[in-house]
């Protein structure tokens, strides 16, 4: 099951590929020149180059020694035809069989360097190879002159094979290592995403804050609005400052890999500021001019990442009331029971058709319902024109949760 | 802190957000690549030097041959035809070494020019013997001592000098030819031999080390999409930080210079539309940041599996894999894969993930059966490589079927059900 075995196998075959037909061609030409073979030998080999052209074609894709063999085959067919049939060979078609015979067949020996059986079958097709040239063509050359640029022409591949194969595990290493590195560069990329996620009051009050000004702060005093707008950024640039030491305590739901919205990893920044309360939120829309008042229980005690979605949820609503309603006071009842803890937001207000409501408030399905659903909660609203808005949240309360909090 | 207005605008690619961090990547990765594509290839450089000295080394005893016979009509041409080539050699190997990533052009030109002079020279010196195939030497070592520069240069580079020397001895053996009752096939033969001799190592060692450099960014990139494996259920993907940081960083700089007073509220126009969108992305970064999973990722992060393969897996159910189960998926996807860049480009593999249909089949406790479906086009059965059974082994109960002639995989993956963990 290694994976860069298979790329060094590719990587010899398309050698052996590029060789083997190089060779193969420079031996065509000359052995196609005038008077180097008989004519009879040459008809009968010329579809023997091809096929040794083809086989040689297919090494480069395929691994199966089916293609080696007829390389081999046909290549051996073509010195044996060319040193036998008819009219002894010239030099020129000497020259053409030693080409063959000792570098374009000798390709082979790129792809039988990989496994002791391979090994066994490279010195195999060598020594017919060789036999067979020094055999029949003792008489056009000195044999151990042949023997010596045939030896040459086997050694030259197998090295390069060789030099090849031991380059890859070196080359694979540092792979290796800079995937490690990678891996790390990811988890840390991960942990600082999950870390500016996870700081989802702060996003939220920031959102809300930079909406008002997308609508040029209209409704609001300018000094309310600069107040909280340094406020949020006071609150970002400590996001941004503490980018260094993620508490390893908060941020190890992540290193385990069990993550939905796990704790969120920058209580530090988001308590003092905001609290974990209501009031927070009370006490932000109050200064924009919207009035809540609140019912029922005043302190809700939920696992951090469901109460910032709870928190969260409620900021939104309150903003829409404060938008959209045309009244300047809202109402907010928290109930708890054993499982559930809800909060109903109504206003007075205009109000509005639900069917619309795709259009209206596309912030609402993605801002409220989405994020309550992530932590196994919910939302339903209630309106018509004129009646008023009623909006209830629901959350678990912690233990029923289908995931994060550990 | 003044606020400067974003860079960019990440409005435009709302749905294709993480397409266009992988852009990104791709581009950073891209920058990287004239390095990393020099990986591992300064060991096949060594080898290359060697096989060059070698060669050099068979010129040199074949010109002291001829020398010896007294064959050379202007000996001295041919021993400065040495004395240059070899200094080339030297030197060329030498810079290779100490420079390492890649040769400057003047040094490469440099280097060019010094074996156009030897092969000149060379020619000279063997010209009235007329034939050049068996009696030049420097001339034709001159043509593999381009191997020397071949990890260090571009292929193109290489391919062209190489084919500039095949073409310029072809011409001056054309111009040298022998009175015309001794051009016979047994001399044209050695002619042939010796241009291919000379161009051919060129001409191969491109090409291996062409292969190589494949082989590594195509290794490179199954290690970086293997990261993957071990991401969280829910990944944000590489460089979403990077992004939610970039924003955050713009809202705190409008913010602070509101503040500060520098901008002067109400806002114009054009700031408040700047905050509005600055909102809107601040909204789709939080929110659906977490929506991916890491299949989704190695997917959209990979040069090679972003080619072919199409995953639709909308629960995103491929997060609960564990990550034997997600390795065993993701070395399956690679080996379908594998060949597209070499072999052919119709190959394309869609992974379907889930949908869970409850109750039909027992499982273990605490367990859920999450059915995956590979279907591929222009993967045939019996050419799929073996070792992926074994990776879909690992990832659940498989069966595999042929569905238009081409592979089709379902798997019945068991993983941990959420709600109980």
């Amino acid at each position: 099951m290694d994976l860069i075995t298979k790329e060094r196998d590719r990587l010899l075959q398309r050698t052996a590929r590029v060789y083997g037909l190089s060779f193969t061609v420079v031996a065509l030409l000359c052995f196609v020149l005038p008077g180097a073979v008989s004519m009879t030998a040459l008809f009968i080999s010329l579809p023997l180059f091809v096929v040794v052209g083809i086989a040689q074609f297919r090494m480069g894709i395929s691994r199966s020694p089916a293609w080696l063999a007829v390389a081999l085959i046909a290549g051996l067919a073509i010195v044996v035809v060319a040193c036998t049939v008819g009219a002894r060979p010239s030099q020129a078609g000497f020259t053409a069989v030693v080409e063959l015979a000792a570098a374009s067949l000798a390709a082979v020996g790129l792809v039988l360097t990989s496994s002791a059986a391979r090994i066994a079958a490279l010195i195999i097709v060598f020594l017919i190879v060789g036999a067979t040239l020094l055999l029949l063509t003792s008489d056009l050359q000195a044999p151990l002159r042949t023997a010596g640029i045939y030896v040459l022409g086997w050694v030259l591949p197998v090295l390069i094979a060789i030099w090849i194969s031991a380059g890859v595990p070196q080359v694979a290493k540092r792979i290796a290592s800079i995937g490690r590195a990678h891996r790390a560069e990811r988890q840390a990329s991960e942990i600082e995403a999950q870390r500016r996620q996870g700081a989802r009051l702060l996003h939220d009050t920031v959102l809300a804050t930079l909406t008002l000004l997308a609508h040029s702060g209209v409704g609001v005093t300018p000094d309310a609005l600069r107040q909280q707008a340094g406020d949020d950024a006071k609150l970002l640039r400590q996001l941004r400052l503490g980018t260094g030491p993620t508490p390893s305590a908060a941020g190890g739901g992540a290193a385990e890999g069990a993550v939905g919205t796990e704790t969120s990893p920058v209580p530090i920044i988001e308590e003092p500021v905001l609290g974990t309360t209501l009031e927070s939120v009370k006490q932000r829309f109050g200064r924009m001019g919207l009035q809540v008042s609140w019912h029922g229980t005043g302190q809700v005690l939920l696992p951090s990442d469901i109460l910032d979605a709870f928190l969260l949820a409620l900021a939104e609503c309150l903003e829409n009331v404060r938008r959209h309603s045309g009244v300047t006071e809202a109402h907010v009842t928290i109930t708890e029971d054993s499982k559930m803890v809800r909060a109903m937001v109504t206003d007075s207000g205009v109000g509005f058709e639900i069917t619309d409501i795709d259009e209206a408030k596309l912030g609402f399905t993605e801002s409220v319902v989405a994020r309550l659903r992530d932590v196994g909660g919910n939302a339903r609203l209630f309106s018509a024109p004129g009646s008023g808005t009623t909006v209830v949240l629901e959350v678990p309360r912690g233990d029923a949760t289908t995931e994060g909090g550990a | 802190m003044t606020f400067s207005a974003p860079e960019e605008n990440t409005l435009g690619v709302v749905v294709g957000n993480a397409r266009r961090a992988v852009g990104k990547t791709a581009r950073r990765l891209g920058r990287a690549s004239a390095h990393r594509a020099s990986l591992g290839t300064a060991f096949l450089g060594l080898g290359a030097a060697i096989l060059v000295g070698l060669r050099a080394v068979y010129g040199v005893s074949w010109f002291i041959g001829l020398w010896g016979r007294g064959v050379y009509s202007q000996p001295l041409a041919a021993l400065s035809a040495w004395i240059v080539l070899g200094a080339v050699i030297v030197g060329a190997i030498v810079t290779t070494r100490v420079i390492g990533d890649r040769l400057p052009d003047w040094i490469f030109g440099l280097f060019l020019t010094g074996l156009l002079v030897a092969v000149a020279l060379d020619v000279i010196a063997v010209w009235d013997l007329h034939d050049i195939g068996r009696d030049a030497t420097a001339a034709l070592a001159a043509g593999m001592t381009l191997l020397i520069v071949v990890t260090v240069r571009g292929s193109s580079e290489l391919l062209i000098a190489a084919g500039v020397l095949g073409v310029g001895l072809a011409v001056v053996i054309f111009f040298d030819t022998p009175p015309s009752d001794q051009i016979t096939a047994d001399w044209i033969a050695p002619q042939i031999t010796a241009v291919a001799s000379a161009v051919l190592p060129a001409v191969i060692g491109v090409a291996i080390v062409e292969s190589f450099r494949r082989m590594v960014q195509v290794e490179l990139d199954r290690v970086l999409v293997q990261s993957t494996v071990s991401a969280p259920r829910y990944a944000v993907g590489m460089l979403a930080s990077e992004e939610l940081a970039r924003l955050d960083l713009a809202a705190e700089e409008l913010l602070e210079s509101i503040a500060s007073k520098k901008t002067p509220l109400p806002l114009a126009p054009k700031m408040a539309s700047i905050a509005a969108s600055l909102a809107t992305e601040l909204r789709l970064h939080l929110i659906e940041g977490r929506r991916e999973t890491w299949l989704y990722h190695a997917v959209s992060e990979s040069e090679m599996l972003g080619k072919a393969v199409t995953l639709v897996d909308k629960s995103s159910l491929a997060g609960l894999l564990d990550p034997i189960q997600r390795d065993g998926l993701l070395a399956a996807a690679w080996l379908l894969v594998g060949d597209t860049i070499t072999s052919n480009a119709s190959r394309t593999v869609t992974v379907q993930v889930g949908p869970v249909a409850p109750g039909e089949t027992p499982v273990p406790e605490h367990k859920i059966l999450i059915p995956i479906t590979i279907t591929t086009t222009g993967v045939a059965r019996n050419r799929v490589d073996p070792s992926i059974w074994d990776a879909l082994g690992r990832v659940g109960h498989y069966s595999d079927h042929t569905q238009d002639s081409s592979l089709r995989v379902d798997i019945e993956c068991l993983v941990d059900n959420p709600a109980d963990v």
